[in-house]
């Protein structure tokens, strides 16, 4: 414990400076601090818990032998949470090279029926409590498939622009629209849907 | 709604139109209905989940959650270690080649060996009071040796060629 105490005083970027000649306790700090936010941007992207442990696991293994590559131009959770994403597509490519292709996520790549719903009005999270509108969000996503999951959170919560998402995901800025505007639509539907099994 | 519109209309959204573009976005949304609801809708969606990505907290204790980091670390910083070799080792590292090099040089030394030079197996050496006149003829490997006695010769005043088999002159065959 009194390893903790030691550290918990210092600042990230005192603790990262140490990290960076070789103290292993400061890293340990440093983890302990942000470890839930870069567990989460895995989850959310991954919706698995196994999975998001250990990528979350191995962004602060791949982030303590890059720390000498790190500049200080972002924080250091900044630069942590690239690192997480990055392995989280990754993984998602190797996922999904391994499934075969079904029609079903052909019709998503290219818009499937979402892209004829119809506009949903009136807005489906007016109203909610911050907590029940946070539940609802949540479950919708889960329901997303992982591509379209993957662009709508580096979007909505990572805020990437499309240029930087087409690069991350290894596809064109057109598909990372497409991919989005899907997105989105089927959120709309699927909060939607939440609110009126909730109204029942 | 054709779907290049509804992709402009949200990249217009998210800020993502070039100037140019979007200047016109707003007189084309004012005069379309099912545009100015899609905007709407995009719009709402925005919102909604600006800020409201629900929490997860790592469901391990801070001390068994790092203490699989901790492994990692260690066990890749050791397979990434370079492994001592013995001192001998790094000599014959050094010599292996050598030798072979040198076996190599020796072999094509004795392969390609420089061409013969005729040679003479005897080189006979004439009485006092002879006179020796050698014609060596390299193409057809042959060596004639004319001796001649002066006092024979200016008896006859003509030098005289004499046979092997007189046993006056040598012819070597080579």
């Amino acid at each position: 414990m009194s390893m903790h105490l030691d550290r918990s005083a210092l600042t990230d970027v005192d603790l990262v400076r140490a990290a960076q000649k070789g103290d292993m306790v400061a890293f340990e700090e440093i983890v302990a601090r942000h470890r839930d936010k870069i567990y989460a941007r895995a989850y959310s992207m991954m919706r698995n818990e196994d999975e998001a442990l250990d990528l979350s696991q191995e962004a602060w293994v791949k982030g303590w032998q890059r720390l000498v590559q790190f500049q200080g131009d972002s924080s250091f959770v900044t630069w942590m949470t690239r690192i997480v994403i990055n392995l989280c597509l990754d993984q998602l490519r190797k996922q999904k090279r391994q499934r075969a292709e079904s029609i079903e996520a052909l019709e998503e790549e290219s818009g499937g029926v979402e892209r004829y719903m119809p506009v949903i009005n009136p807005n489906p999270t007016a109203g909610l409590e911050r907590t029940e509108l946070r539940r609802r969000i949540d479950r919708a996503l889960a329901q997303l498939s992982k591509e379209h999951r993957a662009v709508l959170v580096l979007h909505e919560f990572e805020e990437l622009e499309y240029k930087e998402i087409a690069k991350r995901m290894g596809c064109s800025i057109g598909t990372v629209m497409s991919r989005l505007f899907y997105a989105r639509r089927r959120m709309a539907s699927l909060l939607a849907s939440l609110k009126r099994e909730n109204a029942e | 709604m054709n779907q290049d519109l509804e992709l402009k209309l949200q990249a217009w959204l998210d800020g993502e139109l070039p100037a140019a573009e979007g200047r016109g976005i707003g007189q084309e949304i004012a005069g379309d209905a099912e545009a100015s609801r899609l905007v709407a809708d995009l719009q709402a969606l925005k919102s909604a989940l600006a800020g409201n990505e629900l929490g997860v907290t790592v469901p391990d204790t801070r001390e068994f959650y790092w203490s699989k980091i901790e492994r990692q670390i260690q066990r890749e910083s050791r397979s990434l270690r370079p492994v001592q070799v013995p001192r001998r080792a790094v000599w014959l590292r050094w010599l292996s080649p050598l030798a072979g090099f040198a076996s190599l040089a020796c072999m094509l030394m004795l392969a390609v060996k420089p061409p013969a030079l005729p040679t003479f197996d005897e080189i006979s050496s004439t009485g006092e009071g002879m006179e020796a006149v050698t014609f060596n003829d390299q193409s057809a490997g042959m060596t004639v040796v004319w001796l001649a006695d002066p006092e024979q010769a200016q008896s006859t005043d003509t030098p005289v060629a004499k046979t092997p088999d007189t046993g006056d002159s040598e012819v070597e065959m080579e």
